[in-house]
């Protein structure tokens, strides 16, 4: 039993720790305005994924239907997801511009 | 002969430079892909930390990969250094260029916290341009000679120096 991945230990039970991370990640976006796109779209992924977790239980299976490299990966990335979560938090990118260029900053041949 | 135009992925790269766009609009000034089917994000200095942790980050851009780091010099603009960074997903197998703009005197966050890669990068840009990037854990030359003065990748700065060898 190995993911044939270098420092990535085989996880055992999954479902219930991708359960807890999308909960998690899940909590973290309701800080977010409702009109915000980030909480939209990562709020549809995190669903999809949380969907065939609860309905999958075969590990195989679920990650032939997640599409996404090993079930540890998966656990990876969810895990980087909620920490980008809490950042975006801080940060708040749905605001309008900061601050227009210069006219002829990006003008390009000069 | 022409490189024959790939349609399909120029329309991916269109739809999700938007898709980028419209999550991060506080930073993200302009979206640009090229002919060749490069997308470029143009984006305001404040924003580079925040822009390159959600392209690691997200699910939908797992840009794990910083692949280069550089500086260009147009000192024609009030903002001379354009500071472009090269970053490569291997989960989607895609590239995605950043690009930041800055001048002489203003520091720029450092990359390091993002991507460990960033490191010599930036020591690179910051002996070459004269960049300084704030939050950097160790910032000093690395290709010039130890007591050499100047910036030698500027536009000013003379193909054979000032110092007869």
């Amino acid at each position: 039993q190995t993911t044939g991945l270098v420092g990535l230990a085989v996880a055992e039970n999954p479902h219930e720790r991708l359960r807890i991370l999308y909960t998690k990640i899940l909590g973290v976006l309701q800080n977010i305005p409702k009109d915000a796109a980030y909480r939209k779209y990562t709020e549809q992924i995190v669903n999809e994924r949380f969907d065939l977790v609860k309905k999958e239980t075969d590990v195989q299976k679920l990650q032939d239907k997640l599409n996404s490299g090993q079930i540890e990966e998966v656990i990876v990335q969810a895990e980087n997801e909620l920490s980008l979560a809490r950042k975006m938090v801080q940060w708040k990118p749905w605001e309008p511009l900061v601050e227009e260029p210069p006219s002829d900053q990006w003008r390009w041949p000069i | 002969t022409v490189r024959p135009k790939n349609e399909v992925e120029q329309k991916q790269l269109c739809a999700f430079g938007e898709y980028v766009a419209e999550i991060l609009p506080k930073y993200i000034q302009q979206v640009q892909v090229t002919c060749f089917n490069e997308l470029e994000l143009l984006i305001h200095p404040d924003g580079i930390i925040p822009v390159l942790t959600f392209l690691r980050d997200h699910t939908n851009a797992q840009f794990k990969s910083l692949a280069d780091l550089t500086a260009i010099d147009v000192p024609s603009r009030q903002y001379r250094f354009e500071i472009v960074y090269n970053l490569l997903s291997l989960r989607f197998n895609s590239r995605i260029r950043v690009k930041t703009y800055t001048d002489e005197l203003t520091p720029v966050d450092s990359a390091v916290s993002v991507h460990k890669a960033a490191n010599w990068y930036e020591r690179e840009v910051w002996d070459m341009y004269g960049v300084f990037f704030a939050n950097h854990p160790d910032l000093r030359r690395i290709l010039t000679d130890y007591g050499f003065e100047g910036h030698p990748f500027r536009k000013d700065f003379p193909l054979s120096g000032y110092v007869e060898v």
